[in-house]
């Protein structure tokens, strides 16, 4: 169920021209009759009342060859012949094997429309990679309960070890990931945030900071105390509910990070507590952790300082993940949070992604049957990311032993992210998201973002409750660790 | 064929039953080690208030205990049995193998002087622990004269002694049971916990003390005493096979740490006949031990150069011969140097020198925390710890059974890993002398360690007697309490006790020490003075004539603690401006009242971290009122000023005792003293105030820093200021281990930015004058990759050189500079005594700054040459 904060309301592309799958041509023939702008639902065709011409395609909108059907088909509609449909060749260029064209486009459709995309002819629950989670399938056993949607619960709670500490309970079993000040534009920050709180769910500072103008959603917050430790002030850790511990990136395990100087500009050396100009270097461990007992104290510090708050630790995904992972609960962590190599933006090296740590479905798994042989599944929150793209995978991460997932591309790409992978340029996205440059954080508002973020969540969780109802589930909590629920395409009979 | 390959050999048969194994180690993280070795023999006792004191350095999943060194009537046998005999510990985790083993394995081989089953208490539930201890069974044992025959004869052994021989055919016949009784079973039946002479090891799922109260170890004694206390990261634990000490033959070693190459190693020792059969990398440390030292008979150097290998700047440091050796050794053992974070404390029997050891060696990139302490006299002691408490709390644990011990050491010091200077090891032997034995302490390379041996001690357990002299002082005390401003009070107390103290009997010492607790007692008003007079007497060094340093402050400690003590407590009404608070009292804690100003916080009952820990309840003091505190009977507390938010100008907090990891981390403006060593971890992500250290501190000191000052009386450990930003402003008067200032980036110091001011002096141990160490800097590595800040060093012979520096240049110091460092040396020689004048004088004459100081600022980034060719050009 979503929150009663959450209101759905359509937020169309800020361009006029995404990267259409198909592209609809009007060709000179046209006489402007309209007929074609009266039979489209979908809004390819427009004639303005009082205008000359119809205007030109809306092709983004078109809903392809499967229309064909469909009484009100347009190029069969149209008196003239003018009209004529064919695929795009540029979309061949939008996404990879990983994030696919279609995947994207049913992703900025989910965050213009709130719901998930009608037309069949986009394969958006699956990618293309050949390996990971595109080898999943789900299975539907026949003869499961009627249950009503209204019934069926997507909460989970945070904090399962009882004791005392704030107990937090999100309404959809995900939240957004660490994006550092500096690495994103600030509207991106805030919009993720107010959209965690519409959600009640949380977003992530990053390691970087945490600026002022997101204190209105402090108890939605992450934040992270990483490595670097830049930012990292006892208020900021005074303020939140939650904070992370980032040894590891999934992204780039091992490897630390290091902001260029001419990056380092006077609002993010503020924010750092650092001089501007200067380059600044995450170590790649915690320096004063070289031990689990180390860890332990780490976790007590913060604790001392915010006697309320969770502790998560994000960690890599190593052989050895599900040691770390019941390390972590006797070291007294609410949520272990494990981050796989799939992930990562523009900006980790393409020689680490996907070459160092071991693949998310596989560590969940390890890292679920682990704890719950040591008896210390019930006590802790595991929470997946790394290459979470859709609410499939969500699901099939749940399948698998999470409890739930933190995504981070998804929502970059809800904000119209094309995946170029030139993050780390910092300055210069094409799309205003991942930079500090004030021309470019303008090109979209916080409202504009905050109800895509809304909408694409809310897809999300329209199909992880369809999946739900047909599973015969009245909570996502009875699909953690169901296995049985999945076949793998290579060995399925 | 030599008799390495003769031993080697010998192995093949027993090496073939070895099942397969795992190749993964049960994962376990650093844990609490410590040891002590003493020219007496003292109980067990005392190793259990230093293994309560590391509790949080383990989870109660794995304790153990090694003890080398009895008394025969203790164990019911003679001399020579003690000597001479292989002492065999069979842990039984299933009762009924007993039989068998001794049927199988030792009756047919060993002519058997003693055995008997170790007595223990009757419920193991009753001391709380959940896994029932193991039973052992020792034996006392030599092998049977034609069974040593046989075996010499079989492997052709006839080249070795026949002590040699009958130590490999001990091995070998312990190797087996283990494989048959450990190994080869899903179900542990039985297992050899250690088989050296006049030595034992003893381990239990439970926290290491416990195994002395169920094996009733209280009163039994040894010179050389060894727990640990492990982390074991998996839950269920049912047996205490894999907890340390581990042993291969007359030594017993724990670790602390874990080793990145357990499959390198393992692989290196099976290709030497050794197969490790527990699956951890301590039993593999233990195995690479005996096999260098027992059958490669290296000199323990040698062990620890292979352990530990000298590198970078270090290894061109070495003379020319040494330089040959260590190459030698290192191209043979690189591979099975131990990579990773680890600290082995090691208890020895070492029969062919006849004398006991303790020894500790640290890894190369010092990344454990490590401690050693030596306290000589009527009776020596040589400790060896992870953390500092747990020596202290050794220490007073020992002077309450033998008073000939004092509660402070008179040496604490830590080894810098695979050094040119220290070798990274220390080792105490124990000898035999006319007069009973004697302690020696010496590095890697034999060079001695020594305290002032003219000294004397206070014997604090005896009444003073009094002479005239004391009416002098008495009224000489009196006149400087009558002083109206309190600060020259404090100043001129000090004066007159630090000068004559040269002067002073013991008894006289002790009668001005208490004279001037009297007045903190009986006057309010002169409570603030004596306290600061004392704590400055404690805390400077200073020629204390013929009475030991150690000794002073242990009689200063007895009235500071009085002086606490004797606070009203919090639930008191008085007119006092001291309030005092202790564990029980804790729940009472309210605003300040009346003239109150200072909270006394008794932090003795207090946990070390969590919900019950003093620092929570500091915090809620200072929400409260309370600005000033003093904190004293600390015993590793943690995180001491965290937690306060932002914004505490006027707080400060006096730490006395032993402290913890973690003071002043996040402050934001407060002023905290401690008052003797500190531990790890201070001032992470300090943004503002000032931290004064009254001796050394620990690991990775001002990590992630953003500003705020610091005070180093002493040394730093390793990594000081790693990743510091914005402008934090230190002062270290000693040097650090390694790693200083690591990808600092603390802008420019002329603009507002953060330096380091590196001194590089230490205190004579036996006048306590100022002086010079060899280089400021024995590192290999300082300011590496720093993109930031600067360091001022005091190197006047510039001993420093480019190697060092990673990315960092030397540049000229100009008068801003010294404009923007010389009030920062002010306030040093304001708190520590140390004169910028002793500073720029160099051979005894005194030098301008630009001559002695050097400063370091980061190389400007060389731009990249753009190569022209883009390969098109024919």
């Amino acid at each position: 169920m979503k929150p009663s904060t959450v209101k759905i309301k359509k937020m169309p592309s800020r361009f006029k021209h995404q990267v259409p799958k198909y592209k609809v041509v009007r060709s000179s023939a046209c006489i402007s009759c309209g007929t074609c702008a009266k039979a489209c639902p979908y809004g390819v065709h427009e004639r303005t009342e009082g205008h000359n011409k119809v205007k030109p395609p809306i092709d983004y909108k078109c809903i392809g060859f499967e229309c064909k059907n469909n009484d009100f088909y347009c190029v069969a509609k149209c008196p003239r012949k003018a009209l004529s449909l064919t695929l795009n060749p540029m979309y061949e260029t939008l996404g990879d094997y990983r994030w696919t064209a279609d995947m994207i486009t049913a992703t900025w459709i989910m965050a213009e429309t709130g719901y998930p995309p009608e037309r069949k002819d986009l394969e958006y629950n699956t990618g293309n990679s050949g390996g990971g989670f595109d080898k999943l399938r789900l299975k539907f056993p026949a003869g499961r309960p009627k249950v009503d949607k209204f019934e069926i619960s997507t909460e989970i709670p945070l904090n399962r070890r009882n004791d005392g500490r704030a107990e937090i309970v999100i309404s959809t079993p995900v939240y957004g990931g660490g994006m550092s000040f500096g690495s994103v534009s600030l509207p991106t920050m805030v919009s993720k945030a107010r959209n965690a709180t519409i959600w009640n769910t949380f977003t992530c500072t990053g390691e970087g900071g945490y600026p002022e103008v997101l204190e209105p959603y402090d108890n939605h917050v992450i934040t992270q105390v990483a490595t670097g430790l830049f930012g990292v002030r006892e208020e900021t850790i005074q303020r939140v509910k939650i904070i992370e511990f980032k040894y590891a990136q999934g992204a780039k395990p091992g490897l630390g990070g290091h902001l260029l100087g001419e990056k380092n500009t006077a609002s993010v050396a503020r924010m750092r507590e650092a001089v501007k100009g200067t380059s600044l270097f995450s170590p790649f461990p915690f320096h004063s952790v070289y031990s689990i007992e180390d860890h332990k104290k780490h976790i007590d510090w913060i604790k001392e300082i915010n006697p309320h708050a969770l502790v998560s630790v994000k960690v890599s995904t190593p052989n050895d993940v599900d040691m770390v992972a019941v390390g972590s609960y006797y070291a007294g962590a609410h949520i272990i949070h494990i981050d796989g190599g799939y992930g990562g933006t523009g900006a980790a090296p393409d020689i680490a992604k996907k070459n160092i740590a071991m693949p998310i479905e596989y560590a969940i798994t390890k890292v679920h049957n682990f704890l719950r042989d040591e008896g210390a599944r019930d006590a802790i929150t595991l929470i997946a990311s790394g290459g979470i793209r859709t609410a499939h995978d969500l699901v099939k991460a749940i399948c698998l032993g999470a409890d739930g997932a933190v995504i981070g591309t998804a929502e970059m790409v809800s904000l119209e992210c094309v995946r170029c992978g030139n993050c780390e340029s910092g300055r210069g996205c094409a799309r205003g998201i991942a930079s500090t440059d004030s021309e470019l954080a303008d090109l979209f508002n916080e409202e504009w973002a905050t109800q895509r973020l809304t909408n694409m969540y809310h897809a999300w969780n329209i199909q992880l409750v369809e999946i739900l109802q047909k599973l015969g589930m009245k909570s996502v909590r009875e699909l953690v660790g169901r296995t049985d629920l999945l076949e793998h395409i290579d060995y399925s009979k | 064929m030599d008799n390495v390959e003769k031993i080697i050999g010998s192995r093949t048969e027993i090496c073939s039953q070895v099942p397969p194994l795992a190749q993964n180690t049960d994962e376990e993280g650093g844990c609490g080690v410590t040891g002590f070795i003493c020219s007496i023999p003292v109980t067990g006792k005392n190793i259990f208030e230093p293994s309560v004191q590391m509790h949080n350095r383990g989870n109660g999943k794995g304790g153990g205990i090694g003890a080398v060194g009895f008394v025969p009537e203790a164990l019911g046998v003679s001399r020579q049995i003690l000597d001479d005999d292989y002492m065999l510990h069979i842990a039984l985790l299933d009762a009924s193998a007993s039989a068998e083993i001794e049927d199988t394995y030792i009756k047919p081989y060993f002519k058997i002087d003693k055995a008997e089953k170790l007595a223990t208490i009757d419920d193991h539930r009753s001391i709380g622990l959940d896994v029932r201890p193991p039973d052992i069974m020792r034996y006392f044992v030599r092998v049977k004269e034609d069974v040593l025959d046989k075996f010499i004869a079989d492997n052709n052994f006839s080249s070795l002694t026949r002590r040699d021989a009958e130590d490999e055919f001990l091995y070998q016949n312990s190797f087996k049971i283990n494989t048959h009784y450990y190994a080869s079973l899903g179900e542990k039946r039985a297992f050899v916990m250690s088989h050296g002479r006049n030595m034992m090891i003893l381990k239990i799922v439970g926290y290491a003390e416990n195994v002395v109260r169920y094996y009733k170890l209280d009163d039994f004694k040894a010179h050389v005493w060894l727990a640990h206390q492990r982390y074991p990261t998996r839950g269920r634990v049912w047996h205490p096979g894999g907890c340390h000490p581990f042993s291969a033959l007359n030594e017993a070693l724990v670790h602390n740490g874990d080793f990145a190459n357990y499959q390198a190693i393992n692989e290196y020792l099976r290709q030497r006949s050794y197969y490790p059969l527990f699956l951890t990398d301590t039993e593999e440390a233990a195995l690479l031990l005996d096999l260098w030292s027992r059958v490669y008979k290296y000199p323990l150097e040698y062990v620890i150069e292979a352990m530990a290998p000298t590198s970078e700047m270090d290894f061109d440091m070495l003379p020319a011969e040494k330089q040959e050796l260590y190459k030698a050794i290192q191209t043979h053992h690189v591979g099975a140097s131990p990579d990773g974070p680890w600290f082995f404390i090691i208890a020895k029997n070492d029969v062919q020198n006849n004398q006991f050891q303790l020894i500790g060696i640290t890894d190369t990139a010092m990344l454990r925390p490590q401690v050693f302490a030596l306290q000589e006299g009527e009776v020596q002691i040589g400790l060896i710890c992870s953390e500092k408490q747990a020596i202290d709390a050794t220490l007073i644990s020992l002077c309450r059974e033998d008073a000939r011990f004092g509660p402070i050491a008179d040496k604490y010091w830590n080894a810098r890993g695979g050094s040119h200077t220290d070798g990274g090891a220390f080792i105490f032997s124990l000898q035999d002398t006319q007069n009973g034995k004697k302690l020696i302490c010496s590095d890697k390379f034999g060079k001695v360690i020594q305290t002032p041996q003219d000294k004397v001690v206070c014997d604090v357990t005896k009444k003073i007697t009094a002479t005239e002299e004391f009416k002098q002082i008495e009224d000489k005390l009196g006149t400087l309490f009558a002083e109206r401003d309190a600060q020259a009070a404090t100043q001129n107390i000090f004066t007159y006790v630090r000068d004559s103290v040269g002067g002073f009997t013991p008894d006289a010492l002790r009668f001005c020490i208490e004279t001037i607790a009297d007045y903190a007692r009986k006057k309010d008003d002169c409570k603030q003075i004596a306290i600061n007079a004392l704590t400055i007497l404690n805390d400077r060094r200073y020629n204390t004539g013929s009475i030991k340093r150690s000794s002073l402050q242990h009689v200063l400690k007895i009235s500071l603690d009085e002086i606490f003590n004797a606070t009203p407590l919090i639930t008191e009404t008085s007119n006092s401006r001291f309030s005092q608070i202790d564990f029980d009292s804790r729940d009472q804690l309210r605003e300040p009242q009346n003239n109150e100003k200072t909270l006394v916080i008794n932090a003795e009952h207090f946990e070390p971290e969590g919900d019950n820990c003093d620092a929570v309840m500091i915090v809620k003091a200072f929400k409260l009122g309370w600005k000033r505190f003093i904190v004293y009977k600390y015993r590793g507390q943690r995180f001491t000023g965290c937690g306060f938010g932002p914004g505490t100008p006027d707080v400060r907090i006096d730490i006395y005792g032993a402290s913890g990891d973690y003071i002043a981390s996040g402050i934001d403006g407060m002023e905290i003293y401690i008052h003797g060593n500190a531990q790890d971890q201070l001032c992470q992500i300090m943004k503002e105030g000032k931290l004064v250290v009254f001796g050394d501190v620990g690991q990775t000191f001002m990590y992630g820093a953003k500003g705020g000052s610091a005070y180093i009386m002493g040394n730093a450990a390793g990594r000081p200021l790693i990743n510091a930003v914005g402008k934090p402003r230190v002062v270290i008067n000693g040097t650090a281990l390694d790693y200083l200032a690591e990808s600092f980036m603390a802008g420019d110091p002329l603009k507002g930015g953060g330096f380091v001011i590196l001194n590089g002096i230490g205190f004579d141990d036996s006048d306590g004058s100022i002086r010079e160490y060899d280089s400021p800097y024995p590192g290999s590595n300082i300011f590496s990759l720093a993109s930031g800040g600067a360091i001022y060093v005091r190197d006047p012979q510039k001993k420093l050189v480019d190697e060092q520096l990673n990315g960092g240049e030397f540049a000229a110091i100009t008068d801003a500079d010294w404009d923007l460092i010389l009030p920062y040396l002010e306030e040093n020689e304001n708190l520590f005594g140390i004169k910028i004048e002793r500073l720029l004088t160099v051979a005894g004459n005194v030098r301008t700054p630009q001559a002695v100081y050097r400063k370091i600022i980061p190389k400007k980034a060389t731009a990249h040459v753009v190569e022209d060719d883009d390969g098109l050009e024919e």
